[in-house]
Order: structure tokens, then C-alpha cells, then sequence
């Protein structure tokens, strides 16, 4: 018999039963359901992480108060004690450039402040971020446009600033920024450079930096105090030489502020040395947690989902032993018998699938709408293994029944009541 | 309206000595229940190509096994069967397949037709099996169901059609590929005396045409129409 004969027969066969093919492909159905569905997070979450943390520099060090933690077993922190850490100081990022590993490393600290205007234009949500010289390699910009800041901007405190693509655009369209001037806090810095646009992080634009030199920062800005200091209040970016590996900076740096901060060998550290490198890991230890769930889930679904199969399928082939009889006496051979219930069980198991990875797929929609940050991503290769999967179980649970219907005895079959 | 329909192959080769069915001390032993059944002993039969045989006997003697084994639905369990010169018994799966799909063709008392099929569906059975066309099939389908009267009941379900239509459909799918023996369990044992007559009419013209034809019955009236009878007696040939 022709394929589309035997596909055309299987799908009467199944339409023929509908309560029961739907409910036996329901085991299917949920399985790869739940592998479309997790994976689609799981690809959408990756993506966004990757993206998000790529406006980071990759092998900077940011020293704050904190350390970054995420994921499974994260410490309880004590915000208590944390808030009375010790503020770092543009001495220490001093200290700290003097390390042999480290190539470069600034103090940074910044602040909102609100919308910028100038003629009529208006560029929203801004913050003026100071800075040293070096602070695009350590913040991962590049300067589309005249310069960064310079050590003698940092020594004179000059009037100067370096502004993100953002601000050049709404402030000043297809003008040339540079050599002109900007309205910052009540004060009027002269443009130097524009940098090329980053893109945003968890939403945020980072394109809407004002950029101007630390020591013309902390002459105008107060510091936070209290628990805004925690987050707000200046910290180190250190950039490990060339060729320095990522670990052998960071311990220099942990050394050098524990020696700073008078820290005794039995203290813990009251600082924190994050990296782009540790959000990386524990995301991956998220993401590897959630697959091996996924996995779990989909094994035992799939595992059931199959077994449904094999016992429809049994329950089909002795309902139908006359007409495997009767199909026998007019010249089908085991292997046509074979096939026709085996593809039943393939398209019976291949439908589950279709309707698992369009619920799958709903459902990972559903909820990049409801959660404000994930985009689900359900690239084709999921598609793929969805329909794989259900074609594997289909014939893996469908080999035994369309077995023991191509080896029953032609008259012994006919014969059957 | 049969004559429009005159086998192709095996016409003219008169001089043929060889029997198509040839059975050598064939036993047949069920051995599956609480005793042995030897239902068929040391059978030796010859039919020759065109023949028009009757086997009859009392309900038990055997008949159903023998026209089993010949129609490959079974295999014996001691012996040999030739068909055409080949020894059937020695066969395969896949090669009795072939056997049941193109050399002979079988009718049930029971008509045996897949419910959920219309007549033409049902006798395009042995041709989708045998791997013709599409357009052959129909061609041939409706060729088959024209042969036997029933062209205009051709998309009707098997709980559509009488006994006697049923009886016709069932032909009509053992003749699709043209097998040169047609094999008849009790064809008429359902049936009313006229449709009886109707059947053996069909079963007579085809014989004509040259095919052998095998005819299990208890019936006298339909014993008749053969050319010859044989009779079985507790699995033996009297
Ligand atoms: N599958 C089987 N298992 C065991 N014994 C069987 C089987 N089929 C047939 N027999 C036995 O073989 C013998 C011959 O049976 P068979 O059906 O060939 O008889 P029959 O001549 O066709 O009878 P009837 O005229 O009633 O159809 C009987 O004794 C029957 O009980
Ligand atoms: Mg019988």
C-alpha cells in the first residue's frame, strides 16, 4: 500500500475513535506541551540575559558594597551591615590602578537626572555618570564622535562631558554635538564626544549617560548616604590587563581593598568583586536546574503518554483482528500490516505533538505578555524536537501492537469473535 | 453481462499435464486445544487448471481446512502442497502473501468485507496490496463490480447490501487481481434459493472462462453445477 493510502487510512481510523485517540494522545500532548513551553522561556531568558549583560564589559571588575547574587543557594544578606560598609574612595581606585594586573581602573558614580532640554527638545530619564579616564574601556563604550574623558578633563576638573547616542539624538538631531553645549544640574558642559548607542538593559537604556569627569562630579554632587550609598554610591571599575586572567585580577583586587579597608585575616570581605562572568554562571546554573525539571517532566509525560499508546493500540488490533484477517487473506504482508498500525501510532502520537506545540507555544506567549521581561523565543529547532519526540514515542510504543498484529495467523485472525 | 470479462492468462495452453493444485500426503493437526485434532489425514488430491470442483461432507470432516490450506490461509502440517509446480509449503510469509494476493482468490460464506469500506473500496483491496496505480485500480474496480452486477451499488457500505450483493462484492474483490483459482467456502450457505442460483450462475461463467474453480458445499443443487465432487470423511478423502 502507498504511503498517503496508509496515512489516509490511519487518520479515518483515528477520526473514527476521537474521544479516545484524543484522550490516548493527551499524554503526548502534555509532554511536548511542557518541553515547547520551557523551552521557550528558557530560550527567551537565555537571549535576554545575554543580551542584556553584554552592556557590560566582559572581563571588568565592578567593585561595590554588594556582591551579585543570583540563582539557587544565595546567601541571606545582612543590609544592616552592609550599610555600614565603608564608602570607596577615588584614592582607592588610585590604589588599585596600581596593581601589575590590572590595566586600567576608575571610580564611577552616577544619578538621575531627570529630562534634558535644549530648544524645544527634550531627552527624558537622563543620568549624568563621573568618571576617569579609561572609563570606556572599563564601561565597554566606544566614542563615535571626538573624544572620551581625558586625565587632564579629571585633573582640572573641566567643564566637559561625553553624551550617549540617545541624548545626541533627541538633544541634537542630525547636528554634530560635538564643541557644543549641554545643561546639566545648573551647570553648562562642552560637549567632547558622543558614544555609539549600546542598547538597553532589563529595559533601561543605556544610551541616556551624561559623562563627565569624577572630580567635576563629587565637586557639584553630594555622595548618597545611608542605604542609598549601598547601591548609588561610587564604585570601582578595574579592567585586568591583557593576557591576566579574570581570577588572578580579582584576587590582586580583593587584596589590595582588604589591605585598604584595614581588613583583618579572621574578617570577611565588606566589599563585593562582581563580573559579567558570575551573572553568566549563575544563570547557567539556573537555566541547567530548569532543564533537568524539563527533562524530568517530559520523560515521565512522554513515558506515560506512550504507554497510552501502546495500550490503545493493543485494544485496536484486538478489536480489529478480523480485519487484519481479512486484509491478510487478500494479500497483505506482515510488513503492510506492520506499517498501517504502526502509523497509526505515529500519527496518533505526531497530532499530540502538533497540539502540544501550539499550546506550548500559547502558553510561552501568554506569558512573555504577563511577565514583562521574558520574551519568549520558540525557535524552530523546538518545533523539530517536538514533533521528533512524538514521532519517537509514537513508534517506539507502537512497535509491539503493529507486531502482534502483522504475525496473527490469517484464518485464526478471520475467525476471531 | 460476465462476458465482458475473459481471463488474460493460462487460455489456449490445452496440453498442460501439470495439475495448478496438487496435494501430497497433506496432514492437518490442531494441536492447540486439550486434544489433538487431525483434521485433515494424508490428503493426495490433484485439480487441473479450468476444473470445477465440488468438496463435500459432513459438517467436521474438513472441508474449511482443505480450502484454508489451499487458499494459503493455513499451512498443513505434514506434507506437500504444489502449486503450479511450486511447492507451496515451502513458502514464506511474504511469498503466501503474494500467493493469497494474485493466484488465488477466496469467498467466505461470511462475505468478510471491511464494514467501514464501500463495495469499490473493498475490491480495491487486493490491488492496493499488489501495488497497481491509482487509475488501474479504478479502472479494474469498476470492471470487477460491472462483472457481477453491482456497478451502481459501488459506494455502498457492506450494511447497505443484501446477502446476495454482499456475496457478489466479495467475488468481485477475490477476482481483482485475476487469480487463476477462485476457492468458495459455503458461498451460498447464507443465501435464499434463487440468489443461490444467481451465485452459482457467476461461479459457472467464470469457469467457462477457464479459471478453476473450487466449491465447498452441503448442498446437492450446488454440487451439481461442478464438474466434479469430492468427498471428505473425517479429514479423509472417500
Ligand atoms: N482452529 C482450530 N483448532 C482446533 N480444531 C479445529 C480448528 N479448526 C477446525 N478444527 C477442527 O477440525 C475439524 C475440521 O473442521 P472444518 O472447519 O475444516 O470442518 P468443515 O468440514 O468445514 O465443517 P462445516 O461443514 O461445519 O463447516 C473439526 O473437527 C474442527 O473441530
Ligand atoms: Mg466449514
Amino acid at each position: 500500500m502507498s504511503f498517503f493510502s496508509l496515512l489516509g487510512l490511519s487518520v479515518v481510523t483515528l477520526r473514527h475513535h476521537k474521544s479516545r485517540s484524543f484522550l490516548t494522545a493527551l499524554g503526548i500532548i502534555i509532554g511536548v506541551m511542557t518541553v515547547i513551553t520551557i523551552l521557550s522561556l528558557l530560550e527567551g531568558l537565555n537571549r535576554k540575559i545575554k543580551e542584556e549583560f553584554s552592556t557590560l564589559g566582559s572581563s571588568t571588575i565592578y567593585v561595590q558594597k554588594v556582591e551579585w547574587q543570583m540563582g539557587p543557594g544565595h546567601r541571606q544578606l545582612d543590609f544592616e551591615e552592609i550599610r555600614k560598609r565603608k564608602n570607596f574612595t577615588v584614592e582607592d581606585a588610585e590604589a588599585i590602578v596600581g596593581l601589575p594586573s590590572i590595566q586600567v581602573a576608575v571610580p564611577s558614580i552616577g544619578k538621575n537626572v531627570g529630562s534634558l532640554k535644549r530648544l524645544g527638545n527634550k531627552a527624558q530619564n537622563c543620568e549624568l555618570r563621573g568618571t576617569a579616564e579609561g572609563g570606556d574601556l572599563t564601561g565597554n563604550w566606544v566614542v563615535e564622535q571626538g573624544r572620551f574623558i581625558t586625565r587632564e578633563d579629571r585633573l582640572h576638573r573641566r567643564l566637559v562631558c561625553v553624551i550617549g547616542s540617545y541624548i545626541a539624538e533627541n538633544l541634537f538631531g542630525a547636528e554634530n554635538p560635538v564643541g557644543q553645549t549641554l545643561d546639566v544640574g545648573g551647570h553648562r558642559y562642552l560637549i567632547v564626544g558622543v558614544l555609539e548607542e549600546k542598547g538597553a538593559m532589563f529595559g533601561n537604556t543605556q544610551d541616556n549617560v551624561v559623562i563627565i569627569p569624577i572630580s567635576t562630579y563629587l565637586k557639584y554632587n553630594p555622595l548618597p548616604r545611608g542605604w542609598r550609598a549601598i547601591w548609588s554610591g561610587l564604585s570601582i571599575e578595574a579592567l585586568p590587563k591583557p593576557g591576566v586572567p579574570l581570577e588572578k585580577a580579582m584576587a590582586d583586587v580583593e587584596e589590595q581593598l582588604r589591605l585598604l579597608r584595614g581588613l583583618h585575616y579572621d574578617q570577611d570581605n565588606d566589599f563585593g568583586l562582581n563580573t559579567q562572568q558570575m551573572i553568566m554562571t549563575a544563570m547557567q546554573g539556573i537555566t541547567s536546574t530548569l532543564w533537568i525539571v524539563m527533562v524530568g517532566i517530559a520523560a515521565i509525560s512522554l513515558l506515560v503518554g506512550g504507554i497510552g499508546i501502546m495500550n490503545t493500540m493493543l485494544v485496536s488490533v484486538a478489536e480489529r483482528t478480523r480485519e487484519i484477517g481479512i486484509r491478510k487473506a487478500v494479500g497483505a504482508r506482515d510488513r503492510d500490516i506492520m506499517i498501517q498500525f504502526l502509523m497509526e501510532a505515529v500519527v496518533l502520537a505526531l497530532l499530540g505533538g502538533l497540539i502540544g506545540i501550539i499550546v506550548g507555544i500559547g502558553i510561552a506567549r501568554l506569558v512573555s505578555v504577563l511577565v514583562e521581561f521574558l520574551d519568549a523565543a520558540s525557535p524552530w529547532w523546538t518545533v523539530v524536537l517536538g514533533f521528533g519526540f512524538s514521532a519517537a514515542v509514537g513508534i517506539f510504543f507502537g512497535i509491539y501492537p503493529a507486531q502482534k498484529a502483522s504475525k496473527l495467523n490469517p484464518i485464526d485472525a478471520i475467525r476471531y469473535e | 453481462m460476465a462476458k465482458k470479462f475473459r481471463r488474460s492468462k493460462g487460455q489456449g495452453k490445452g496440453s498442460n499435464h501439470e495439475p495448478v493444485i496438487r496435494l501430497q500426503d497433506l496432514s492437518k493437526v490442531y494441536d492447540g486445544g486439550p486434544v489433538a485434532v487431525e483434521a485433515l489425514k494424508n490428503i493426495n488430491l490433484e485439480i487441473y487448471e479450468g476444473g470445477y470442483v465440488a468438496i463435500m461432507g459432513p459438517s467436521g470432516s474438513g472441508k474449511s481446512t482443505l480450502m484454508h490450506i489451499i487458499g494459503c490461509l493455513d499451512v498443513p502440517t505434514y506434507g506437500s502442497y504444489f502449486l503450479k509446480g511450486q511447492e507451496i509449503s515451502r513458502y514464506d510469509s511474504d511469498q503466501l502473501a503474494r500467493v493469497r494476493n494474485r493466484e488465488v482468490g477466496f469467498v467466505f460464506q461470511q462475505y468478510n468485507l471491511l464494514p467501514r469500506l464501500t463495495a469499490a473500496q473493498n475490491v480495491e483491496l487486493p490491488l492496493q496490496y499488489a501495488g497497481v496505480s491509482v487509475n488501474r485500480r479504478e479502472e479494474v474496480v469498476e470492471k470487477m463490480l460491472e462483472m457481477v452486477g453491482l456497478a451502481e451499488r459501488s459506494h455502498h457500505r457492506p450494511n447497505e447490501l443484501s446477502g446476495g450483493e454482499s456475496q457478489r462484492v466479495a467475488i468481485a474483490r477475490a477476482l481483482a487481481n485475476d487469480p487463476a483459482i477462485l476457492l468458495a467456502d459455503e458461498p451460498t450457505g447464507n443465501l435464499d434459493t434463487k440468489t443461490e442460483e444467481e451465485i452459482m450462475g457467476l461461479l459457472d461463467e467464470l469457469n467457462e472462462q477457464g479459471r478453476t474453480v473450487i466449491v465447498v458445499t452441503h448442498d446437492d443443487s450446488v454440487a451439481l453445477h461442478a464438474k466434479r465432487t469430492i468427498n471428505l470423511l473425517d479429514g479423509r478423502i472417500v
